[in-house]
């Protein structure tokens, strides 16, 4: 029992804890929940706990279906909104198989693996995401309409909102689950919500994310609202991406610096962003998993969805933000096209790969896009060789599915899962009448 | 004095340049060198490493310092014994006892435990001043230099009474003070800081402190007689000075920042040697920086204050200034190594090695201590550190974490040094810090009386406690020191980092008189080195294994037996998952008085730690006791193992990687002959042993001998010589076409010959009635079966002119029905399935048929599988006309003019998308199965056969029966791109060795999981093993199986689907 451990044993002893809640993902990046008592824990650290992996999407092979979930202590965290007394907390875990490996197929552990393949080049690599959301009035089924919560718009301050209180509420949980928050502002669409979240090193990025999709879901019950990922949840109106800035550094300093080149970006960056750029239709399937999440790409409203970068220019995939010149440590470069719907392990593992492709190979950076590359006409984008990302879940599938990168970087078992699971989302939507099709009933 | 004598005394003395020398000597310098002082000062040199070197520095400094040739000239006329050591050394009263100086580790109190006690005397002998002096200039260029550029340092040398620095803690004040005082910081304060700038002469004046406190040290060890017994002072003194030069440095860094980091406490951990107080003369100092805030000061304010700091205070040690640098400050240790931070909060490092530390982090851990700064956060940190140190054996890669260390160890030594290096590769001295901690790594959770930093104290600790046997000990103690002292002597001479013997002659001589090696040649010191080196290789086995041997089983006196418990915790250390039945089938093989147990007493320490080195150590125990069992009174067997250390490591690889290769030896005790014999376990041609085969037949031909098991065990030999080649070669794919399918083929030969004179005999003809044929067909046509793989066939008869075609035919059948009765029934000797069921009509046609019955079926009914088999036809045995005639008859059928139409084209791509819907096994996933799996075997022999089928008619390269051929003819003939052939190449010859692999790891030739990627973890990682994977890596087996198959599938669906 090492001393994290026995800090956490301590805790829950002095807050009087009752439960706790053990956190894991699926390969789609659905927060699967054990529950067990204090009074297991110190079992659960030398052992784990173990479960039937089959029952998981994606976890398991068949022939060897037993894993084991082992906590991470450095992860525990009181669950805020469960109530300060016989409190309940939480910490994220480890799969293991039964011999105590790392699971192949445990999201978590496939960015750890990508994280040491940096960590062998040198690099720690750290992330800043923005996550954006809808709220609307509360949901009692499916079929109820789609209400925001408001009518505002980007960056207006609505009085007496109720997103005002909403955001207030779920950044004071977050923080008091120690997940520092930066930044939240209105967005552009009715009842859409930005919250930031500080920058961090990967891992805890995703695991900060994991546990804000559940505050922000939590927050939103308690208020009566129903809050949502989902990329586009309404026509015409801006989906909820989830911008990410990335940056490697090298030690202490940050290996996107280059005092005096252009944009600051060092040799490093420009590599970085074109392996982005490079891999980007390869890993659209996993930081785009969802069939819904291409309306958001190609359904109008400032979605990044040509391979191009830019120095702040919202058209571009890949978006240098303005610097200010005291500030060599924030450097950074920001990946526009992942949604929040993601599995972030999954998605910042891709990413990072893919810009680690771009400086292992030395790649050569394209020509920077000054224009908005929406305005050019389809002849122009071909002409300047910009590439359109793919347009269809069934596309980026057919991308992924013949790259070596995502295939080393997911795992062959992660990876083939995949896959197969996106394939089948294709057919079940394939299979589906929609109410743009119905309307032409009368027609037809 | 006579030219002559002069010259025969110098020369006497060692000098290599007489004529020099007697120039030197009457240089003006010397002056009051009389000729009685000469020649006592010729005897002084000729004590000295390098008189020539000596002698020369001497005038040199005389030049400089007028008095010195007067203190010589006087030195030598008031008495001789002061000139020399070794007429003073004799035991005399001045001499205090060398082995005083090996109390200090030998006695077990160990100095960076704090057990050495302030007042414990300098041992170090007091030779006189002048032969001091002419001990350091004889042994050190360096030194020699530094005296004439530093006149006023001589005095150092010469004050015989003052004594040198020692490893104690008294003395480690002193020099803290010696050293913060030269440049004006306060010792007392809590936090020393320089008076002087670094820029002002602060770097210099501490360099200066620092070589005055060298010098001294230098001085005693090279006056010494006995180095080796000195050698543990020496390290200590010199990590002492070490630690107080860091202090200096910190306070001179503190100087250059405006507040002093007044905010700040920093402390420095000393690692690696530094840490262990025994320091080489130069090398990096090894240190780890813990800073904290002061009250009041923020986190983020610290740290990038401490960072300064810490970097300051390495640059004070080694920037360019009038005094030369000291050392390397290397803080490589530090969590993260050269990515991390170079400074850490406490905090942060208890996190990163609760999370991420491997076991090498924690084993260097085991060596820290404070050095410098802070003392309380020193001690902070180590409190909450050292524990964890402890806990390490417990962690899950201990056992694959220590087993790469200790090839780290032997590895990585460039071959142009492997012959000089002191300190890396096998025998060096990183081998014995490494046997010792390991042993301190294995039993130091439960007992604190081990853990101490230094080498020699640890290894008097494990001694005294019983872990290892006194003798061995004290046999590596002595190798440890006598390696040191080497290195120090060769690092003393130009005060460089090297690790190298010289290969200069005279440079080797002057080193083995400094290290006072009996005789001082260069040779006895070579033959001495190369010794001990070997000395430390067997230790390791020596310390670590043979005290598990039982109380019975001791070979002296000195051996130690371990209690269950902790020789328990040294198996477990070192991978046996059941310790107890390990400790079972040790006593059971080592007890006893026979000539056997005897033996095995003297092998088992080291084929124990062969054992832990395969995948099932375990099990290979078991094994060996086994063989052990049937095998031991067999003369040559045990002697063999003795002799030959390649067969013995071999058996131990083998019994320890492969219950199939295991079982076989235990079954046929030749084999154990060709362990020590390449030749022997080549494949053998499938001419030598069809004849030795034939041979063996010839010699059954006696009613009831059953030849057949003659012919039968040929093969198992065979196979036992494949599986023993396989498993010390990593499972190549060739072993399929150069030894598993000839035995096979031989096989059925064998029970064809039998079965023809049977069926002539039980039919009573006189002669046989038919020429008679087998066919391989499937993977045999190939050749390229594996262990576990039927024999496909198809027979094939003629008769004869004149013959009855009744009673032909009759006959036919009866051998037909023979050959798989003898070979698969079941008895002693392991039986091969033969399998007719390629042949036309599949079991509802005859089981063998006319060669004229063949040309009406395929003339008449030849479907597209039928062609697809045929493609592997190969005759293997009988007629070799009929064999001829057949391949005429059947070549038009498969490789048809044009290619096949487009009907069979299309049926033969339906029954394969049909076969991959309904064949597959049940229970196991797609991507693991090796043979119908997407990927696997069948996706690319059928690829393969679709091109032969459609092109081998226009391109005859692509007549073959195997695989492999099959696809680089593809290649040849543009059918295939160089990178779709690879990847099917690829994922089938690595599905082939799986296979193999597969029946090597678990002993099993019948069975599904042949067939799969194991599931089973155990089986998993014996498998990888098996293939050539380092230990711990199995999962990249997994991982590289799938991505073969993945590839291998996207090209069959292009090329064979289209």
């Amino acid at each position: 029992m090492d001393k994290q451990q026995e800090y956490v044993l301590r805790a829950i002893e002095e807050r009087d804890v009752r439960f706790i809640r053990l956190w894991f993902t699926d390969v789609l990046g659905v927060l699967k929940s054990v529950a067990i008592a204090p009074a297991e824990l110190e079992g659960a650290f030398t052992e784990g706990i173990g479960f039937d992996g089959s029952s998981i999407e994606g976890l398991s092979r068949v022939s060897e279906s037993d894993l084991i979930a082992q906590p991470d202590p450095s992860t525990f965290q009181i669950l805020p909104w469960r109530g300060g007394h016989h409190g309940t907390a939480r910490m994220f875990c480890d799969i293991l198989t039964p011999d105590g490996q790392p699971a192949a197929a445990d999201p978590r552990n496939v960015l750890k693996r990508a994280l040491a393949k940096a960590a062998d080049a040198g690099f720690t690599f750290y992330t800043h995401p923005e996550v954006e959301f809808y709220l609307f009035q509360a949901l009692e089924s499916e079929d109820d309409p789609l209400v925001p919560v408001d009518n505002a718009g980007y960056f207006d301050h609505v009085a007496r909102g109720q997103g005002h209180d909403f955001r207030r509420a779920a950044i004071t949980l977050l923080e008091s689950m120690g997940i520092s928050v930066e930044f939240s502002h209105h967005e552009a669409g009715p009842g859409q919500n930005e919250i930031d979240l500080r920058y961090a090193d990967a891992l805890s990025t995703a695991d900060n994310i994991m546990t804000f999709r559940s505050v922000v879901k939590e927050v939103s019950i308690q208020q009566g609202f129903t809050a949502s990922f989902l990329p586009k949840p309404l026509p015409g109106q801006p989906g909820s991406g989830m911008h990410t800035h990335l940056s490697l550094f090298e030690g202490d300093t940050n290996a996107f610096h280059e005092p005096g080149a252009r944009y600051q970006l060092s040799p490093t960056a420009r590599a970085f962003m074109a392996g982005l750029l490079v891999h980007a239709d390869e890993i659209t399937a996993v930081t785009n998993q969802f069939v819904n999440s291409y309306k958001r790409l190609w359904g109008g409203q400032e979605a990044p969805n040509y391979r191009c970068w830019g120095h702040n220019n919202r058209s571009a995939l890949v978006r240098v933000p303005m610097y200010k010149p005291t500030k060599g440590q924030s450097v950074r470069v920001e990946y526009r096209a992942l949604d929040a719907s993601a599995n972030p392990y999954l998605a910042l593992a891709v990413l990072l790969r893919a810009g680690l492709k771009g400086v292992e190979e030395g790649y050569e950076l394209p020509e920077e896009a000054e224009d908005n590359v929406w305005e050019l006409s389809e002849n122009e984008r071909r002409a300047l060789g910009i590439q359109p990302l793919p347009g269809s879940l069934e596309q980026a599938v057919t991308a992924m599915e013949s790259s070596e990168l995502v295939a080393d970087t997911l795992g062959e078992q992660v990876f083939s899962h995949f896959l197969a699971n996106k394939k089948q989302e294709w057919r079940d939507y394939r299979a589906q009448v929609t109410p743009y099709e119905l309307s032409r009933i009368t027609l037809i | 004095m006579r030219p002559q004598t002069l010259t025969g005394a110098l020369a006497r003395a060692g000098f290599a340049d007489t004529a020099r020398a007697a120039e030197l000597l009457a240089d003006p310098a010397l002056q009051g060198a009389d000729d009685g002082a000469a020649t006592r000062l010729i005897g002084a040199l000729g004590a000295v490493a390098d008189p020539d070197r000596a002698l020369l520095a001497l005038v040199r400094l005389a030049e400089t310092e007028a008095e010195l040739g007067t203190l010589l000239a006087d030195g030598g006329a008031t008495g001789g014994a002061a000139l020399s050591p070794a007429d003073g050394g004799g035991g005399g009263g001045e001499v205090t006892s060398p082995a005083d100086g090996g109390a200090v580790a030998g006695g077990g109190t160990s100095p960076a435990g704090g057990g050495a006690s302030d007042t414990e005397s300098d041992p170090s002998p007091r030779t006189s001043g002048p032969a001091r002096l002419l001990a350091l200039l004889g042994a050190s260029s360096f030194w020699g230099d530094y005296l004439v550029a530093h006149p006023d340092q001589v005095a150092v040398v010469l004050d015989e009474a003052a004594p040198a620095p020692g490893p104690g803690p008294a003395d480690a004040a002193q020099l803290r003070t010696a050293l913060l005082t030269s440049v004006g910081a306060d010792p007392h304060a809590p936090v020393p800081v320089a008076a002087v700038r670094a820029a002002d002469g602060g770097v210099d004046e501490l360099r200066r402190a620092y070589r005055h406190q060298l010098l001294a040290v230098a001085a005693a060890d090279l006056a010494s007689p006995d180095p080796q017994a000195l050698l543990p002072r020496v390290g200590g003194a010199l990590a002492n000075l070490a630690a107080a030069a860091l202090d200096g440095a910190l306070a001179l860094a503190r100087a250059e920042l405006a507040d002093h980091g007044a905010g700040v406490r920093l402390a420095v951990l000393g690692m690696g040697k530094t840490g262990g107080m025994e320091l080489n003369y130069i090398s990096d100092v090894d240190v780890v920086y813990v800073a904290e805030p002061v009250e009041g000061t923020s986190e983020e304010e610290a740290l990038p204050v401490a960072t300064k700091l810490a970097a300051t205070l390495a640059r004070m040690c080694t920037m360019p200034s009038r005094e030369a640098p000291l050392w390397e400050v290397d803080a490589a240790l530090r969590p993260e190594g050269k990515n991390g931070p170079l400074v850490r909060t406490l905090d942060s490092h208890l996190a990163y090695y609760r999370r991420w530390a491997k076991t090498w982090e924690f084993q260097a851990l085991l060596k820290a201590r404070h050095v410098a700064g802070d003392a309380r956060l020193s001690q902070d940190y180590l409190d909450a550190l050292q524990p964890m140190v402890w806990t390490a054996v417990e962690r899950e890669h201990f056992v694959e974490d220590s087993q790469a260390m200790r090839r780290r160890v032997e590895e990585h030594v460039p071959p142009v040094e492997a012959d000089r290096q002191i300190k890396l590769g096998r025998g060096g001295l990183r081998d014995v810090e490494f046997t010792v901690q390991l042993l301190q790594l294995v039993h130091g959770r439960v007992d604190e009386s081990i853990r101490q930093a230094n080498t020699l104290a640890a290894l008097a600790a494990l001694t005294d406690a019983g872990y290892v046997g006194r003798d061995h000990a004290e046999q590596l103690g002595s190798c440890y020191r006598f390696l040191r002292v080497l290195e120090h002597r060769v690092q003393l001479a130009r005060m460089r980092r090297t690790h190298l013997l010289p290969t200069d002659r005279h440079e080797l001589t002057v080193l083995a008189r400094a290290a006072c090696v009996d005789g001082g040649e260069a040779d006895a010191l070579l033959a001495r080195w190369r010794s001990v080196r070997r000395q430390v290789r067997t230790l390791h086995e020596d310390l670590f294994y043979r005290p598990l041997l039982p109380q019975v089983a001791r070979l002296s006196a000195s051996d130690v037996t371990l209690d269950p418990d902790r020789a328990k915790q040294r198996l477990r250390g070192i991978g046996y998952r059941d310790p107890a039945g390990a400790i079972r089938h040790i006593s059971s093989l080592t007890e006893g008085v026979s000539r056997r147990a005897a033996i095995q007493r003297q092998l088992l320490p080291v084929l124990l730690g062969w054992f832990a080195e395969g995948s099932d150590p375990d099990g290979a125990l078991l094994a060996f006791r086994k063989i052990s069992d049937s095998l031991g009174t067999t003369h040559w067997y045990l002697k063999l193992l003795r002799d030959s250390g390649a067969a013995a490591e071999r058996l131990a690889h083998i019994l320890s990687g492969s219950t199939f290769a295991a079982e076989r030896i235990a079954r046929l005790t030749e084999a154990v002959t060709w362990l020590d014999d390449d030749a022997d376990l080549a494949p053998r041609p499938r001419e030598a042993i069809e004849s030795s085969m034939s041979a063996m037949v010839a010699r059954r031909r006696q009613a009831g001998q059953r030849p057949e098991l003659a012919v039968r065990f040929v093969r198992r030999r065979e196979l036992t010589r494949a599986a023993i080649a396989d498993v010390l070669t990593g499972v190549p794919v060739a072993t399929c076409a150069q030894a598993i399918s000839p035995a096979a083929e031989v096989a059925v030969v064998g029970a064809l010959g039998i079965a023809q004179r049977s069926a002539t005999a039980k039919l009573a003809l006189d002669e046989v009635p038919s020429r008679f044929l087998v066919v391989a067909m499937g993977r045999l046509g190939g050749a390229e079966i594996g262990y576990g793989s039927d024999a496909d066939v198809m027979f094939v008869h003629d008769p004869l002119p004149g013959a009855d075609e009744d009673v032909a035919q009759r006959w036919a059948l009866e051998v037909a029905t023979t050959v798989p009765a003898l070979l698969g029934s079941t008895g002693s000797e392991p039986p091969l399935a033969v399998d007719a069921d390629l042949r036309p009509e599949g079991r509802q046609g005859p089981l063998v048929r006319t060669l004229a019955s063949y040309a009406e079926y395929y003339a008449r009914w030849a479907q597209g599988w039928e062609r697809q088999a045929l493609l592997r036809a190969r005759a293997i045995g009988g007629d070799v006309h009929l064999g001829e005639q057949f391949r005429e008859l059947i070549d038009p059928l498969r490789y048809p003019e044009g290619g096949v139409d487009a009907r069979e084209l299309r049926e033969l791509r339906r029954i394969k998308a049909r076969v991959e819907a309904e064949r597959m096994p049940r229970g196991v996933p797609a991507t693991h199965h090796l043979k119908l799996g997407r990927g696997g075997l069948a996706d690319v022999e059928w690829t393969a056969q679709l091109l032969q089928l459609q092109h081998a008619d226009a391109h005859p390269e692509l007549q073959v029966t195997g695989t492999l051929a099959a696809l680089a003819a593809a290649v040849q003939a543009g059918l295939l791109s160089a990178r779709q052939a690879g990847a099917l190449s690829e994922a089938w010859e690595l599905a082939t060795r799986l296979r193999n692999a597969n029946v090597l790891a678990t002993g099993r030739t019948s069975g599904a999981r042949i067939d799969q990627l194991p599931g089973e973890r155990s089986v998993l990682v014996r498998v990888s093993r098996l293939l050539g994977y380092r230990a711990g890596h199995a999962d990249d087996l997994e991982q590289d199986w799938l991505r073969a198959a993945r590839r291998a599938r996207r090209v069959m669906e292009d090329v064979f689907y289209g």
